[in-house]
């Protein structure tokens, strides 16, 4: 379901709708698909487990070392540990999702290498879920809530040119959510997701 | 019953609870019952609020128990204490599962402590770390809240110096005084023993009530108590020497801690009991404690509650043939 909405989000349309454009272009475009081993820390006592989460970038090269880079970012439910309290025993899970727009400059080797970077503002849609047990004889419950909101998104990488049009990608990235559920809480929190990724493109 | 280490808090109204479950017999400890002696029938609440000298804070305990079983206190449910001017949530584990424990600041000024089970479901969840006003399955108010206590501070304890500090036999005499009250309040003694004899060591904690000795608890200014009350042989044994069994140090551990506001060593009474007493040169901390009986709700079927006011001193024992 929530890759359906995204789906109907106008950005994710636009990116999608530049992929037939841009194969006739001559090769100052990329696309690549990522999936990346992510942390969450929400800059508290949070304890989320590792979670899984994918990356779609379009990249249009302006010369030949700066590009454009428009993304999108679909994380899975990242659960947290199991934890307990006075109150009782609970663990939330998160799930995001993130439109990307930024700059990723490269620098090009001799060698079949390059290095880049990615460096951008993102729209993020997250929600939160917390579950919650009281014990015998206590109905137990869960809640949840949605925001959306802005942040900003940063990575390093490598590529390896396979061949000139298909290229193999290992990044570190952070993606930076800021200022989750303000407005709606007295307890907002900044959200950051550091990833590992593997990925594969194509430039044409 | 064992402890989890880790529950912290402080029950300084309950010996039993220290007591029940170690009696020495020869080197033989009985650890089966750590529970404090409550009625199999019926609610019966536990608390107590202990200040120690020179303290601006003072240790509050509190419990439930329902036909001799602790009740957990979930879902926002929790122990309130309160003076005038001050409040806490009582929300850290106490020593025996269902109690919870809390400091709450004090000044010379205050006399009572209040104590209300209390409904608070986000105040409750404060330490995690989501939006809990936000995200909160709040199943309402438990049947306790609504049920309270109160506890009075008795006069603080004020220990005179001694007139020796080192002693050098356990047949010797330590002479406390203090300032009588003759209100009508309980004293007792608590002592944690910590003895060297070359590497190896002997941590121990002891408990001087009324059981121990008698008219111990009247508040008549002076006890003359034998040091074989503090220490042993551990060759010989004692039947008047209480020993803490290895579940039962965690409680006696946090107690003294709250006592000495977190001067003593974590781990004092973890520590091997290595060394035998009465062959090493041990150091003594005596605690003297001063406790009144407080109120209880009327809901409550019984109770123990208590007020309390604590000094320490420290004295030494140095064998003679060590001292000689």
């Amino acid at each position: 379901m929530t890759y359906m909405r995204l789906c109907r989000q106008p950005f994710f349309i636009v990116l999608v709708s530049l992929i037939p454009f841009a194969v006739h272009a001559d090769s100052k475009q990329q696309l690549d698909g990522n999936l990346l081993l992510t942390g969450m820390d929400a800059g508290s006592s949070d304890n989320f487990k590792s979670g899984r989460a994918i990356t779609l970038h379009y990249n249009y090269y302006f010369n030949n070392w700066l590009a454009a880079d428009a993304g999108l970012l679909l994380s899975g439910k990242t659960l947290e540990e199991s934890s307990e309290d006075i109150v009782g025993a609970y663990r939330t899970n998160i799930q995001t999702q993130a439109l990307l727009l930024g700059v990723k400059p490269r620098y090009r080797l001799e060698s079949p290498y390059e290095f880049y970077g990615r460096l951008g503002l993102q729209y993020w849609r997250t929600e939160l879920e917390v579950e919650e047990y009281f014990g015998e004889g206590i109905p137990e419950g869960t809640s949840s809530a949605t925001d959306t909101g802005y942040g900003y998104y940063l990575g390093l990488g490598a590529a390896h040119y396979v061949t000139e049009q298909f290229i193999v990608l290992f990044e570190i990235s952070r993606f930076m959510q800021l200022d989750v559920f303000e407005g709606d809480t007295a307890y907002p929190f900044d959200l950051a997701i550091n990833a590992f990724s593997l990925g594969v493109g194509y430039r044409f | 019953m064992l402890y989890d280490p880790l529950m912290r808090a402080y029950f300084p109204g309950f010996p039993e609870v220290v007591f029940l479950a170690f009696v020495l017999t020869g080197c033989e400890i009985d650890g089966s019952d750590n529970l404090p002696r409550v009625p199999d029938q019926g609610l019966f609440m536990l608390a107590d609020a202990n200040r120690h000298e020179g303290n601006d804070s003072a240790q509050v305990a509190a419990a439930v128990f329902n036909d001799g079983e602790p009740v957990n206190l979930v879902g926002g449910d929790l122990f309130e204490a309160r003076t005038v001017t001050e409040r806490v949530l009582l929300k850290q584990g106490g020593p025996v599962t269902g109690s919870y424990a809390a400091s709450l600041p004090v000044d010379d000024s205050v006399q009572d402590v209040f104590l209300d089970v209390v409904h608070l479901p986000v105040e409750a969840r404060e330490d995690r770390w989501y939006p809990i006003d936000l995200l909160n399955t709040d199943p309402g108010p438990g049947e306790l809240v609504g049920k309270s206590a109160m506890v009075s501070f008795p006069p603080a304890v004020t220990i005179a110096p001694l007139s020796q500090t080192v002693y050098t036999s356990i047949s010797d005499t330590i002479d406390i005084r203090w300032n009588p009250v003759s209100a009508g309040d309980l004293m007792r003694v608590l002592a944690s023993v910590e003895c060297t004899d070359g590497p190896a060591t002997s941590s121990y904690g002891v408990v001087v009530d009324n059981e121990v000795q008698l008219d111990m608890d009247l508040d008549d200014g002076n006890e003359a108590i034998s040091l074989d009350k503090f220490i042993y042989d551990l060759d010989a044994g004692s039947d008047t020497l209480k020993f803490i069994a290895d579940a039962a140090l965690v409680l006696l551990q946090e107690m003294l801690n709250q006592l000495s506001a977190g001067n003593i060593d974590p781990d004092f009474l973890l520590k091997q009991r290595e060394a035998n007493p009465i062959e090493s040169t041990c150091e003594i901390r005596l605690f003297l404690q001063r406790q009144r009986p407080g109120q209880f709700d009327a809901a409550f079927d019984d109770g123990r509650v208590t007020g309390s006011s604590s000094a320490e001193i420290t004295l030494t024992y140095i064998p003679s043939a060590a001292f000689n």
